[in-house]
């Protein structure tokens, strides 16, 4: 740490937040399991001591999904197990306390578009993440708030769990099954191929469970904050930022797509100490 | 309150996991649906479980932990001959028996289990077949009523399953069996095909009709009701509302038929 022109700045500072990525592999490998396994379990062959839950029982947005069901009559969408409730029940009051930590800390979904987003960034330096001219990804981003609302209308007027068809979530941890429609397949191919030019393509569009969680961006308790007073204005924040977010813009980061990654506060990219930080009280 | 990286890990990690513990704890983690039958709810049997709540995914081991009735006793009845009859889908009996010409099913086993132990199973305006052996088994193991007889008298049919090698085996009934162990079978999976799709059954919501074509207004003429909840099975609707399944099915039925593909 050296103080420049008043202002603290580390030499030799991480570039990003490594347990993030710790706790992302986790999941990735928990839930690769579980679906490994259910597919095991239901040939005979299972892993002992390990869960075989399917991969609907494990996802939380199974639980929005059967809400209007639950609620309307007690039943539980085909398919969806109380698990999912309880999941849902653990995320949402997260989100209202450190916004949408599951997006950018546990959803294997968003982790493997992560990965494949390295090779984007080694082919387009830093063209990557910025191919979509910016009037029209203003207006694609409010796309996943159609989707979910298509998606919580179709469940419940069916009862069943129509989204499956169309899930890149469970596409990817079933690939190996015929539980998988084609379609599903489909639509995570497109979104590993986009992952490519521009980072988490489906967090960013599509996803209706995305959409629910960001909404807690305009209201939850911890919150990226930058202190002006201390800014060097350089936009490193910004251009780290997986969601495209103008952090450099704000005082606080409200924005609807934020994920709670952290790789824009001081601990990570922005090179002045405690300038950007994920916080509840407030900043000078 | 400043929160850095680790301790928001540590919380993210503690959330998910007590959050789990803590609802297992409460009986709220339920990552599948439990296979127990409902039990009758009145009268001389109340609170024990009811073999007409026996689903086609029930294997005849998950019907042995709830009715006294062993899973060989239930392969010997259904000539399914197989090493782990504990593991025999009930549901692949109607492919084993597809070419027989009647159905029998998972109606057949409720009512052989019903009748095997003894306990109440309405039969009304239904017609459950059963193979020989079966009707063998009840009529030497069991008492039955002078009504029971009769019915399982017109209903018996002399009839063999389907052939081992004509049939692919379910990853269920494969389980630890030997290719050449017995006859096996495997019904199609739910949704994946389309005679199994379009087929009104016991397990079959008020949603798969909607999503078959069947349009609200002629369900609720069928029902002579407001359609529920479309996640409801429109079997628990019907027995809910004293109406006769089987009446309401072929009905329901007849309908799909005129809408499916």
């Amino acid at each position: 740490m050296i103080t420049l022109f008043g202002k603290r700045i580390r030499l030799f500072r991480p570039r990003s937040i490594w347990i993030r990525r710790i706790v992302q592999w986790f999941f990735f490998l928990l839930i690769t399991l579980i679906a490994v396994n259910h597919t095991l379990v239901e040939n005979g062959v299972g892993i002992p001591f390990l869960a075989s839950a399917s991969l609907h029982a494990v996802c939380p947005f199974g639980g929005v999904e059967t809400l209007y069901t639950f609620l309307a009559s007690g039943l539980l969408v085909r398919k969806i197990h109380d698990s999912s409730l309880v999941l849902a029940g653990i995320v949402l009051p997260l989100a209202f306390l450190f916004g949408p930590v599951f997006c950018g800390w546990v959803c294997p979904l968003g982790t493997v578009q992560e990965w494949v987003g390295k090779l984007g960034k080694k082919f387009f330096k830093r063209r990557y993440n910025h191919f979509v001219p910016t009037k029209l990804d203003n207006i694609l981003r409010y796309a996943r708030y159609g989707i979910l609302i298509w998606v919580l209308y179709v469940t419940a007027t069916s009862g069943t769990l129509v989204f499956e068809a169309y899930d890149p979530y469970f596409a990817l941890f079933n690939f190996w099954s015929t539980e998988v429609a084609p379609t599903a397949l489909l639509i995570l191919g497109v979104t590993l191929v986009l992952s490519v030019f521009v980072e988490r393509p489906w967090c960013k569009y599509a996803c209706p469970y995305g959409a629910v969680l960001g909404i807690t961006n305009i209201f939850r308790v911890f919150s990226i904050k930058r202190a002006e007073s201390t800014c060097k204005a350089d936009g490193a924040c910004s251009i780290m930022c997986p969601m495209n977010i103008e952090v450099d813009t704000v005082k606080t980061v409200r924005d609807h797509q934020c994920i709670s990654c952290l790789e824009c506060t001081s601990e990570a990219i922005c090179p002045v100490a405690r300038t950007v930080v994920f916080t509840a009280g407030g900043v000078k | 309150m400043t929160l850095t990286s680790k301790p928001l890990a540590i919380i993210v990690f503690i959330a998910i996991f007590g959050g789990i513990g803590l609802s297992s704890t409460f009986g709220w983690w339920q990552t599948e649906s439990t296979k127990e039958p409902a039990k009758y709810t009145e009268g001389e049997f109340a609170g024990t479980a009811n073999p007409a709540d026996i689903r086609g995914s029930y294997t005849f081991g998950d019907i042995s932990n709830s009715f006294d009735v062993t899973p060989e006793i239930l392969a010997q009845a259904f000539q399914v001959t197989t090493d782990t009859p504990a593991s025999f889908p009930v549901k692949d009996l109607e492919s084993l028996y597809l070419e027989s010409g009647y159905e029998i099913g998972t109606n057949s086993v409720r009512l052989f289990v019903a009748y095997y132990l003894g306990l109440p199973f309405d039969t009304t305006g239904q017609e459950i077949y059963l193979p020989q052996p079966a009707a063998n088994i009840l009529q030497k193991h069991t008492t039955l009523t002078p009504e029971q007889s009769t019915y399982i008298q017109t209903y018996t049919v002399d009839v063999k399953p389907a052939s081992l090698v004509d049939i692919e085996m379910s990853p269920a009934q494969s389980e630890g069996t030997a290719p050449e162990a017995g006859p096996t079978t495997s019904a199609p999976e739910a949704g994946t095909s389309s005679e199994e799709e379009y087929a009104v059954k016991g397990k079959t919501i008020f949603g798969d009709l909607i999503r078959w074509g069947v349009s609200q207004e002629t369900i609720e003429q069928i029902i002579g009701a407001p359609m529920p909840d479309p996640a409801m099975k429109v079997k628990d609707f019907v027995t809910a509302n004293g109406l006769e399944f089987e009446t309401v099915k072929t009905q329901l039925q007849a309908e799909v038929d005129k809408v499916k593909p």
